[in-house]
């Protein structure tokens, strides 16, 4: 017999659910939110599970991607991320982590200047579109780490600002 | 007919187009950058020429690596699909001048429908409405702005070469005028290298209905109807219908007639499509010509039962087009729904990544021309347009249906894409009704983007039971913590990000 325990995170909501195999090969005991829920299971082809609960079946189809759990039901498709029980959401940070993965076609500032929050602080093009970066809050422009025809991955840091006036 | 095509595209319409081909008994040719080399337009063709760096301006824009790749496999035409370099009366020169044949319509009918003034002008010549607008030459700010005065608020600034919403503002008074009119031309310059401007009225209820025409080198010109596209977001099409569901038989006649006499007007040869706008008096504005084959020529295909692409390469190769209009007809209602890699509730942002789990839904009159497949990776360098999904029904009714049932069972899963929207779009109570315009989806769906999605509790029980079933004995499955870098969206964390408009 063993307990296991996940939390997923959806839209900025951590669930956390307890999960046990029951004593028959295809049972498990689900609890969510103080309710356990008895359910069968069978996994019909890799990643489509056809579960029973009381006499509702339930389809779905789980995947994993891109560090994300896909899971497609009812004609809807939720995307989650496993989080260890202890984690916090990563702060805010100072802000400014690139959308998109794409090709940076300006840079208009320069280092040391100041700027006014929502000032446009770089473009980046991807799939045909432009993006704009713009600044969180009024600030100075302390590093530039990208320059204009470099490759931007998605998460990277592309100008770092020190904030202004508290 | 030709023995060789080279295809001068990627994704789905690159597929489209070589099965044609191939059912026609003509040789392929594929080209493909570096980011494509394991794609499936790549398998599917004869021969292959790899362009080399992903970037499209080295691959699929480089007019010179293409025609290079044409002359070294001794491809008669080039088809050249649409986006890239499809519309580029330059490329079109370039396969002239190598002898090779351009599948499409003559480089100086592309040049003239590519100038978004010249082509108004034209069509006003010819007799065919056009928006009350501006579309002259005069580029100064003052007579800009006298001019948009004139025209009346609201008012669309829009570039002459643009295209896809860039450079384009939505004027609604008189005191934004001269900010949208700076912000577009510096917007224009940029994207286009061209800061013309036109101003036209901005139209009530808009909707965006276009015709479908295919004409041969000896003068003969069919339309095969209408496709109703109101259905946009950032100026771009998702969803697309035949027949309209405001559209009467008389004005289809005349629509239909107007579209045949602009083709004729410019000479026109193979496939293209007039794009008018429609007011909500049933008034009708010619607004651009695509002098090429459509995303959406599908649910032409399925109502009229002609092949656009088989007839393009047929025309192309000098034969002469057997379709008569008074023969033609539609039958059913078809609809297509695109589908992109991006998130609708992150303002559409495109979405990259690995594909690991491609499954389209099959049945009776269900078409998917897809450009994937499981395993496969979508890259930031091109356009997020995955697949199409094609319905068709005995009616509109019939046919929504379908959609949300193919929907329903469309199994796409690794990276976010916006097929939940699509469904939403077509379980709305007014597309139901077909009460559409351009702006459907801001007036319909601004609450939906805000609201907070609940998860239900089966999602949670499918992928804790899905967990489980994957862990091994005594040992919890290792999880990953979340980094700046992917967490699951960076770009709420972001803040001030904005897509540029």
């Amino acid at each position: 017999m063993i307990n296991l325990e996940f939390n997923y995170e959806y839209n900025n909501h951590v669930y956390k659910i307890t999960a046990e195999r029951a004593k028959e090969n295809d049972g498990y005991l689900i609890t969510f939110n103080g309710v356990t829920y008895p359910v069968t299971s069978s996994e019909v082809k890799p990643g489509y599970l056809r579960i029973k609960l009381d006499d509702r079946v339930i389809k779905a189809v789980v995947a994993e991607g891109n560090k994300n759990m896909f899971v497609f039901l009812d004609g809807k498709t939720f995307n989650m991320k496993r989080v260890l029980p202890t984690s916090k959401r990563v702060e805010k940070g100072n802000g400014l982590v690139s959308p998109i993965s794409g090709k940076v076609v300006n840079v208009k500032v320069k280092e040391g200047m100041s700027v006014k929050k929502d000032d446009v602080l770089m473009v980046i093009e991807a799939m045909k579109m432009e993006y704009l970066i713009k600044a969180p809050y009024d600030g100075v422009v302390k590093k530039i780490y990208l320059n204009v025809d470099e490759q931007i991955d998605m998460g990277m840091i592309p100008i770092k600002i020190e904030k202004t006036g508290g | 007919m030709f023995k060789k095509i080279l295809i001068a595209n990627r994704g789905e319409i690159a597929i489209r187009i070589l099965k044609a081909c191939q059912e026609m008994g003509v040789k392929t040719v594929a080209v493909y950058s570096d980011a494509d080399a394991c794609s499936p337009h790549v398998q599917l063709a004869d021969e292959s020429v790899p362009l080399g760096n992903p970037l499209p301006s080295e691959s699929y824009l480089n007019i010179q690596k293409i025609i290079d790749a044409g002359v070294e496999t001794g491809a008669e035409a080039i088809h050249p699909g649409y986006g890239f370099l499809a519309e580029n009366p330059d490329f079109a020169y370039a396969c002239e001048n190598s002898g090779i044949t351009f599948i499409g319509p003559k480089p100086g009918v592309i040049k003239l429908m590519g100038n978004k003034i010249e082509a108004k002008q034209r069509m006003e010549k010819t007799g065919i409405p056009v928006i009350p607008g501006y579309h002259g030459h005069r580029q100064e700010k003052n007579f800009l702005l006298k001019q948009g005065k004139k025209i009346g608020f609201p008012l669309l600034v829009k570039a002459a070469a643009g295209g896809g919403g860039k450079g384009m503002r939505i004027v609604n008074k008189e005191e934004e005028l001269e900010d949208a009119i700076e912000g577009a031309k510096r917007e224009a310059k940029s994207s286009f290298g061209n800061d013309t401007l036109l101003l036209e009225k901005y139209l009530d209820k808009p909707r965006h209905i276009e015709f479908q025409i295919l004409a041969d080198a000896y003068g003969n010109i069919i339309h095969l109807f209408e496709r109703e596209c109101s259905i946009q977001r950032r100026h771009q099409k998702v969803i697309e219908e035949t027949p309209s569901p405001i559209i009467t038989n008389e004005l289809r006649e005349k629509m239909g007639k107007a579209a045949v006499s602009a083709a004729k007007a410019v000479g026109y040869t193979n496939a293209g499509t007039i794009e008018f706008m429609v007011d909500s008096s049933l008034n009708f504005y010619f607004m651009e010509m695509n002098t090429r084959l459509q995303v959406e020529h599908p649910i032409t295909e399925v109502t009229t039962g002609v092949d656009i692409v088989k007839w393009q390469i047929r025309i192309a190769s000098g034969e002469k087009l057997t379709l008569h209009q008074e023969k033609l007809g539609q039958r059913g209602h078809a609809i297509e729904c695109r589908i992109y890699a991006e998130d609708p509730a992150n303002g559409f942002l495109p979405c990259s990544g690995v594909l690991t789990k491609v499954e389209p839904p099959m049945g009776p009159n269900i078409r998917n021309d897809m450009g994937i497949e499981t395993g496969m990776e979508v890259t930031a360098y091109y356009d997020p347009l995955l697949a199409k999904l094609i319905v068709s029904g005995e009616n509109r009714d019939d046919a929504i249906n379908k959609m949300v049932w193919a929907l329903s069972n469309y199994v796409l899963l690794g990276i976010t894409t916006n097929t939940s929207f699509l469904k939403e779009i077509l379980t709305h109570e007014a597309f139901r009704r077909g009460d559409i315009t351009t702006h459907f989806i801001d007036n319909h769906f601004k609450n939906w983007f805000a609201a907070k999605q609940e998860i239900p509790v089966e999602v949670l029980i499918a992928l804790s039971v899905y967990d489980t079933m994957n862990a091994k004995f005594g040992v919890q499955k290792e999880v990953t913590v979340p980094s700046v870098s992917d967490q699951y969206s960076p770009w709420k964390h972001a803040g001030k990000w904005r897509i540029g408009d």
